[in-house]
């Protein structure tokens, strides 16, 4: 098989990998278990970025590559594990919407993010390159993880649980990006996920602090901040 | 000119590390030497540019293709000078005054935020420029309001006041631009300026714009932030912020009405001359009868900035009529913006210095401060002769100019200018005579007299460096009055006016309208006069037997009480009672009646305040609607995270089914 032909395959391996790990979040309870997706969604990520390196033959994108692998693939996960450890309470308990109706959730989310991306998919296959070809049938796949990340954020009450929608929603923000710009400049993709690795060890920290202070991290006990 | 530019710029981030990295003892000498060196930057760049040079500094934005270009002109560069050198005298005040919070880190790094902001605005050559330095201003001088906010429920509120208003000027400012811009298809004033005066968008414009920079500026009815802002921000920063700052209104003013839209409809004249008037007498009417001391020199603010845009209304409004006149209404304007500055300057650091000794800003509990504060009081005196506009100061040379414009306007040929002269001498006679009283209130009830408080009685005199600040400030005032020809030549030179010079000892010529006024001429001819009379009574008074006053029946009098003088408040009662309808105080009398007998008065309290009338009629109402909007919504925004998130991915859904059918 050509160089193409392996980045092809591996582009499509990687995309379903995302969404179903995308999937999985949503049907999981237990944050141990979260953690452990998003690591391999974060390797699905990186690999992702390995079949755009080589269609395009872009050395730098190899490095971006290894860059997504070191944080979203291995340190993010274990910040999220450590979390976790440090609350103490690995279940989420209290979901707003059970695990079944999660699924049909994101069934609804993907339809509507195939319907919705037609035209950037006929936008970009006009470009060419890359881009032009089956990267651009996979753009759905970014938006259906914004989507589902937003529903876990909103479906959840424990923080770290809405910390694991936020990375969601990133991944496939990151996701969009790679397909549609055959690429992202080393410099962005770093900014961009070192923020990430931020807000990550902040909500972290908050929410074992939060446990301390309160016991049970339920967001919604936090109203009082308003007017 | 490149070079002042990027100082300044250099000098205020040097200032602010220091404000944020040097010790607590040592902060305040560091910072305020970079900040004042930030001011000696902007100042120096005002020179140049008013002297002529040109040239721009272009920085480079985070935004691709989009660059900050900053190239002030001669006019900007007037306004430049203003705020560099009240900012210099500003930051030398603050390093003897600044102490416990007001000199805390964020306090530090915000003044020369503040002043920076401040010198860039006149500075900027295009819109994205001019807005980013408006923002730094505005920014700047709201943490300076908030200094006190943890102690003052007030101070919260003033700030409140402010930071609102300020936002909504910026809107307002921002739309005004927008509109202009959408016209021409430029950001950069030069080319802004090729829209069309007369078209309906232009009036559009210089609305939203008037009303922005208006509020900026102070003037009536959009002034309400000003007499709580100055009061409650520390003394340095309602120095800068009512010397310079306002005028960054006036030059927004000027720069819609010269630069960007000259040769506009009359009616905007018209509104300008009216909001000026407006501004002048009611801004006067309420320092008049203001005793809380900050509070009347930020309702003087108002007044003369109603003087300053009156004086720029008669200008536009007489150059199809009066060349000669109207160029002169022009200079008094910028002779008003100079002359305000100093002696709001020097007036504003005096109160702060009297607030240090005393504690107080209420005249009422205020008196005998000639005899500690003799530095103060001197500087505060000259400030006060100047806001009162009498020889010699700046202020007089201003007046003295703008009401020679408007009497040399007659036999005009329009209605509408026939009308609005006489009407305009009307208010500023009216004004001049009123600041007059204003000043001697203030003057006279805070120095002179017998202290009325503890705290007045056992004032000390503050140090050396804010008496600098103070006295150098109080000398330009007499400086600006006693030589007015080189500084009238220079801003006649700023906007482009002919037929202005020196005469004698520094006087002025105005060729335009025949006229010379020579101060120190002036002032010894005056002196010749009056000193055989002072002589001639000396000599008298020696031939009259000496005699020793001794009550033989002191009728009350070998009991006075500080109680017993006059107060502000019962100075200003006359003029309260001619202007009641105006002003519509609330008095209360309170009678405690001895318990044995309902005749006989235990105690009787008497109280009245002044409220803004204007703000309880005009600004109340529309407050109270956007409460009970703001209550509407606080139905929906009930604290849960969660539901907020769900809001926003809820629209987010919405708007891709919509974008997707």
């Amino acid at each position: 098989m050509s160089l193409d032909g392996l980045a092809t395959q591996l582009l499509a391996l990687s995309t379903g990998a995302l969404l179903l790990t995308a999937a999985l979040l949503v049907w999981r309870r237990s944050l141990a278990a979260a953690a452990r997706l998003l690591a391999v969604q974060g390797v699905a990520l990186a690999a992702l970025v390995v079949s755009i390196a080589a269609a395009e033959r872009d050395a730098e994108l190899l490095g971006v590559a290894a860059v997504v692998l070191a944080l979203k693939g291995v340190v993010i996960p274990l910040v999220l594990g450590r979390g976790v450890r440090a609350t103490g309470v690995d279940r989420e308990n209290a979901l707003r919407v059970n695990p079944t109706s999660g699924l049909v959730g994101v069934t609804l989310l993907a339809t509507l993010a195939y319907l919705v991306s037609r035209p950037i998919t006929q936008a970009t296959a006009g470009i060419g390159g890359t881009a032009a070809g089956p990267a651009a049938f996979a753009v759905p796949v970014g938006l259906t993880m914004v989507l589902v990340g937003l529903l876990l954020v909103v479906t959840r009450r424990r923080a770290l649980s809405q910390l694991v929608g936020f990375l969601v929603l990133d991944n496939g923000i990151a996701t969009v990006a790679f397909l549609t710009a055959a690429g992202v400049p080393f410099v962005v993709e770093l900014g961009v996920s070192l923020d990430v690795l931020l807000v990550a060890l902040i909500l972290a920290v908050l929410s074992g602090r939060l446990h301390a202070a309160l016991g049970a991290v339920s967001v919604d006990e936090l109203n009082e901040l308003r007017d | 000119m490149t070079a002042p530019l990027v100082a300044q710029l250099a000098l205020a981030l040097v200032a602010v590390l220091a404000a944020v990295a040097a010790p607590d003892r040592i902060r305040g000498a560091v910072a305020g030497t970079a900040t004042l060196a930030t001011a000696a930057a902007g100042a120096w760049a005002g020179v140049l540019a008013l002297g002529g040079a040109t040239g721009a500094l272009e920085v480079p934005s985070a935004l691709p293709g989009v660059v900050l270009r900053l190239a002030p002109d001669r006019l900007g560069g007037l306004f430049m000078l203003v705020a560099g050198v009240v900012g210099a005298a500003v930051a030398v005040y603050a390093i003897g005054y600044a102490h416990g919070v007001t000199a805390s880190r964020t306090q530090w790094a915000a003044l020369p935020v503040f002043l920076l902001g401040m010198q860039l605005v006149p500075a900027a050559g295009d819109l994205v420029a001019f807005l980013l330095a408006w923002e730094l201003m505005a920014g700047g001088s709201t943490v300076l309001v908030l200094a006190e906010h943890s102690r003052r429920a007030q101070t919260r509120e003033a700030a409140l006041w402010y930071a609102v208003t300020t936002h909504l000027s910026m809107l307002a400012i921002l739309g005004g631009f927008a509109v202009l811009a959408a016209q021409t298809g430029a950001t950069d004033f030069a080319g802004l300026a090729a829209a069309d005066p007369r078209s309906a968008a232009a009036s559009l414009a210089f609305v939203l714009l008037a009303v922005g920079f208006g509020t900026k500026a102070g003037v009536v009815p959009l002034h309400v932030w000003l007499p709580r802002a100055h009061p409650e921000a520390p003394s340095h920063a309602s120095a800068a912020m009512s010397a310079a700052m306002v005028k960054m209104g006036v030059y927004g003013l000027l720069l819609v009405t010269l630069r960007l839209l000259p040769g506009g409809p009359t009616w905007w004249a018209a509104v300008l001359v009216g909001v000026g008037a407006l501004s002048a007498v009611y801004g006067i009417l309420q320092a008049a009868v203001a005793s809380d001391l900050k509070r009347l020199l930020a309702y003087s603010t108002s007044e003369n900035v109603g003087l300053i845009v009156l004086a720029l209304g008669m200008a536009l409004l007489l150059r199809d009529e009066a060349d000669a006149p109207a160029s002169l209404a022009l200079l008094a304007c910028l002779l008003l913006v100079v002359s305000h500055a100093a002696f709001k300057t020097t007036l504003f650091l005096g109160a702060g210095a009297v607030l240090r000794a005393t504690g107080e800003r209420d005249l009422d509990r205020l008196g005998g401060l000639a005899h500690r504060m003799p530095w103060t009081t001197a500087a505060f005196g000259l400030g006060a002769l100047g806001a009162a506009a009498l020889p010699v100061t700046g202020g007089f040379v201003a007046e003295w100019t703008l009401l020679q414009a408007m009497i040399h306007a007659a036999e005009p040929g329009e209605r509408v200018v026939a009308a609005t002269v006489p009407l305009a001498l009307g208010v500023i006679a009216l004004t001049a005579g009123l600041a007059l009283l204003t000043f001697v209130k203030a003057f006279g009830i805070a120095f002179l007299a017998r202290p009325r408080s503890l705290g007045a009685e056992t004032a000390r005199e503050v140090p050396v460096g804010m008496r600098v600040a103070m006295v150098a400030s109080g000398v330009a005032v007499v400086g600006l009055g006693v030589a007015p020809g080189p500084v009238a030549a220079g801003l006649a030179q700023a906007v482009g006016v002919d037929g202005v010079g020196s005469a004698g000892l520094g006087g002025v010529t105005l060729d335009g309208v025949g006229a010379v006024l020579d101060p120190v001429a002036l002032a010894v001819l005056s002196v010749a006069v009056v000193l055989p009379a002072i002589v001639a009574s000396a000599v008298l008074a020696r031939r009259r037997p000496r005699t020793v006053g001794a009550p033989a029946w002191g009728c009350g009098r070998i009991r006075t009480s500080p109680r017993m003088q006059y107060t502000a408040t019962s100075y200003a009662e006359p003029l309260m009672r001619v202007f009641d309808d105006a002003l519509q105080p609330t008095r209360d009398i309170e009678v405690t009646h001895v318990a044995e007998s309902q005749y006989l008065a235990d105690r009787v309290q008497y109280s009245q305040r002044v409220d803004d009338v204007v703000e309880v009629r005009l600004y109340a109402p529309v407050i109270r609607v956007a409460d009970r909007v703001a209550d509407a919504a606080r139905r929906v925004q009930n604290g849960s995270i969660t539901r907020y998130l769900a809001f926003a991915f809820a629209a987010l859904v919405v708007v891709l089914v919509v974008v997707s059918r």
